[in-house]
């Protein structure tokens, strides 16, 4: 399998200085690290420096054993990366932006591809709505469905059950699972001890001192138990 | 990278072209929503309004500039001047040469400032996501940007050289704003160079500085095609340097300047200028945490004396501009100076834009808190002392920038020294301006125009867009009077005190409109 991602004494947060202790941690292909923690914990924080998104204060992300650099094509290829970005073209459809997604990343057959994750995320009969249009839950669908419809050896999801109904988080826990099942490596930031328990197979827990559970203690944490 | 599920284009003519189609797949859609929404009819109506628009406009701006080149001519050279000592005479051309270098070196921050090369939000979160050449998603936005920015100096430039230089065949003007169109592009490339990195931060500044310098001489004073020739083909030759690399521009720095651009460009359209000011300063410069920290740990006695403490600490950490009220100051004195001199009205006013201007920087602090009305509430103590306390450091820049310029001006013999006195008065005045520009709304424009004996006036409107330079100006009258008499009169300076105390207390005592 291999190992897809590795953080080495990584340091995050704003103008120097740290929100939170030190990350360590490499994810297998095959794995899913959760992310948990209390608000304002700096899990957030730590998912957008391992994404590039942020520069990191100290440390370093490898990606398949090469720094991190969302500018690079080979990176972007293999990233996939699902944040709270409410950001969409304000005159396309849901269909025709996952249709952009999927020719974008050179998918065959990207029509049929879209229709099956239409499907998947409830979103069939909204499908020619412009976001404008769509509620904040079906917005959190179409995102989450541009970040799943495109291949990718890594997939970060940033609280993905924000704004999902509890039968859709069910079936989007079944959807990870199924990710990291077929070779894909995952690092999920969650708040739900549900989807944490159905996905994770380690789970780190950001304070001062960012520390490796296995799921079942880190559901418990943010249980509150 | 080893991922065997993940497509790998085959070469980076495939990723182009691929990201070409993804371009243009967006606008078609985007062109396509927007026609089912728009009809004939209103497409009609918006050309009618615009081009009747843009016609009246043009119309306006040339009576006027041909007005005013035929007022220039028939100046004497001996025109009257506020000032008595002209002990140094600036030759007219070095005037308007420095004007157009000062333009073109704007036009090269402001491109900094707004990119050159941007994506807005919505093509940072599915476009630069994708493993494709970003080249196609940048270049047509930037070749655009360039081109308005080419055509709309040349064309401003041609006014400028009409009334600037009378002298000139009506021929000359034509390669004249040419140059300074290419000017203008060489400003914005050399932007986007700095943008890609390709030089190194302050080379590229020098760099752009010595170009920008280059072409203004060229522009104001050799007006032939040949000078045209040289900066149109260095403005090419860059273009072909920065093209290829478009692509290579990192994926925050495309985000800012779109960030920058659309926030600049919103706040323009709804003609908010506090807005506009937040939008370019936003990313202009780190905020000093440490600046006066010293000063801020001594013990405070008492919630006042806390609250003057932190908005002199607050002031002196937002990095108030140094530079450009000292180009304000020059640009003023140079004004003064020029061979033949430029009526004594048109010097006025240039002293009554850079006290406009000047004042308009300091109010940072007033900008950034009133975006959060809560802040004023936070300590027990009167509104109007916390009104008070933030116009304090504005306040008293002013009055040094103005006792500046007037001791300047009393140099030259505009007046007595007693000019400084009323200057520094001035200043305070100008200084509590800052605050009531800072708590300006939005103009309302659902609001009906008032009828009035020479047709119908947005008074509304046009209250919100004067809300603080009205006593800005206002404070600077009986400056402007003294220099118009060409000595103070202590009824001057009195009206002058009782001008900026008023203009203070008023300020102060009145709650701020919020939107």
């Amino acid at each position: 399998m291999g190992t897809v991602l590795e953080a080495e004494g990584l340091l995050v947060g704003y103008a120097g200085a740290p929100v939170c202790g030190e990350v360590s941690a490499s994810v297998e292909a095959g794995e899913v690290l959760g992310i948990v923690g209390v608000n304002g914990a700096g899990k957030s924080t730590v998912a957008r420096t391992i994404a590039g998104r942020q520069a990191s204060l100290a440390g370093d992300v490898k990606v398949h054993g090469l720094l991190i650099d969302p500018d690079a094509v080979p990176c972007r290829r293999q990233v996939s990366a699902v944040f709270d970005d409410d950001l969409f073209f304000p005159s396309l459809t849901v269909r025709e932006h996952l249709l952009l997604i999927a020719r974008g990343h050179s998918l065959d057959d990207p029509e049929s591809r879209v229709e099956e994750e239409l499907e998947f995320f409830g979103l069939m009969g909204r499908s020619h709505a412009i976001p404008d249009a769509l509620s904040s839950g079906q917005r959190r669908r179409l995102l989450l469905a541009a970040g799943l419809i495109r291949p990718s050896s890594l997939l970060i999801l940033d609280e993905p059950e924000q704004r999902l109904d509890p039968q859709m988080r069910v079936a989007l826990g079944a959807r990870i699972a199924e990710h990291a099942k077929s070779g894909g490596a995952v690092l999920l930031v969650t708040h739900d001890p549900q989807l944490l328990l159905a996905t994770a197979s380690s789970c780190l827990v950001i304070d001062e001192e960012v520390q490796e559970f296995d799921p079942g203690q880190g559901a418990s944490i943010i249980a509150g138990s | 990278m080893p991922a065997p599920d993940v497509p790998v284009l085959e070469n980076a003519r495939q990723g182009r072209q691929l990201a070409t189609d993804i371009v243009r797949f967006t606008r078609r859609s985007a062109r396509r929503y927007q026609r089912s929404r728009i009809s004939w009819g209103t497409r009609f109506v918006d050309a009618y309004s615009w081009g009747l628009g843009i016609a009246v406009s043009l119309t306006i701006a040339a009576s006027f500039v041909l007005a005013l080149r035929n007022e220039i001519a028939l100046r004497a050279s001996s025109a009257g001047s506020i000032i008595q000592e002209q002990w140094l005479v600036l030759p007219e051309p070095v005037l308007w040469t420095s004007v157009t270098f000062a333009v073109l070196l704007v036009i090269s921050n402001l491109a900094r400032k707004l990119g050159p090369m941007t994506v807005n939000g919505a093509e940072a979160t599915w476009w630069l996501t994708l493993p494709v050449d970003r080249r196609p998603m940048v270049l047509p936005t930037f070749l655009r940007k360039l081109a308005i920015t080419t055509a709309g100096a040349a064309v401003f430039y041609l006014p400028f050289s009409l009334v600037t230089a009378v002298g000139r065949a009506p021929v000359e003007h034509v390669p004249a704003a040419l140059t300074f169109g290419a000017g203008a592009a060489l400003a914005v490339v050399l932007a986007a160079v700095q943008q890609l990195g390709l030089l190194e931060s302050r080379l590229g500044k020098a760099i752009t500085t010595a170009i920008l310098l280059g072409c203004s001489l060229l522009t104001a004073l050799w007006p032939s095609p040949l000078p045209t020739a040289v900066a149109i083909a260095a403005a090419v030759g860059l273009v072909a340097l920065v093209v290829p690399r478009v692509g290579m521009v990192r994926g925050d720095e495309l985000v800012r300047g779109g960030a920058v651009a659309g926030h600049a460009g919103a706040s323009l359209f709804m003609m908010d200028t506090n807005e506009v000011l937040r939008a370019l300063g936003g990313s202009q410069k780190r905020l000093d945490g440490g600046k006066a920290a010293r000063f801020y740990a001594r013990p405070a006695h008492g919630p006042l004396t806390a609250l003057i403490r932190a908005d002199v600490v607050a002031f002196l950490r937002l990095n108030p501009p140094i530079l450009p009220p000292v180009l304000w100051i020059a640009a003023c004195i140079a004004i003064l100076l020029v061979d033949g001199g430029l009526p004594e009205f048109a010097q006025l006013a240039v002293i009554m834009i850079a006290g406009c201007a000047t004042s308009s920087g300091m109010g940072t602090v007033s900008r950034k808190t009133a975006l959060v009305p809560e802040l004023d509430a936070l300590l027990p103590i009167h509104p109007a002392l916390v009104r008070g306390s933030r116009t304090l450091m504005p306040c008293a820049a002013m009055a040094l920038w103005m006792t500046l310029l007037s001791g300047l001006l009393v140099l030259l013999g505009a007046a007595n020294p007693a000019l400084m006195g009323v200057g520094a008065l001035a200043g305070v005045g100008m200084g509590a301006g800052t605050l009531r520009a800072a708590t300006r709304t939005a103009p309302d424009w659902s609001a009906p125009p008032v009828e009035t004996p020479f047709g119908p006036v947005p008074r509304a409107q046009l209250g919100s867009l004067m809300r603080g330079l009205d006593v800005t100006i206002l404070a600077m009258v009986p400056l402007m009077v003294a220099l118009y008499l060409g000595y103070v009169p202590w009824s001057v300076v009195a009206v002058q005190a009782v001008f900026s105390a008023g203009i203070f207390l008023v300020v102060v005592l009145t709650r701020p409109k919020r939107g």
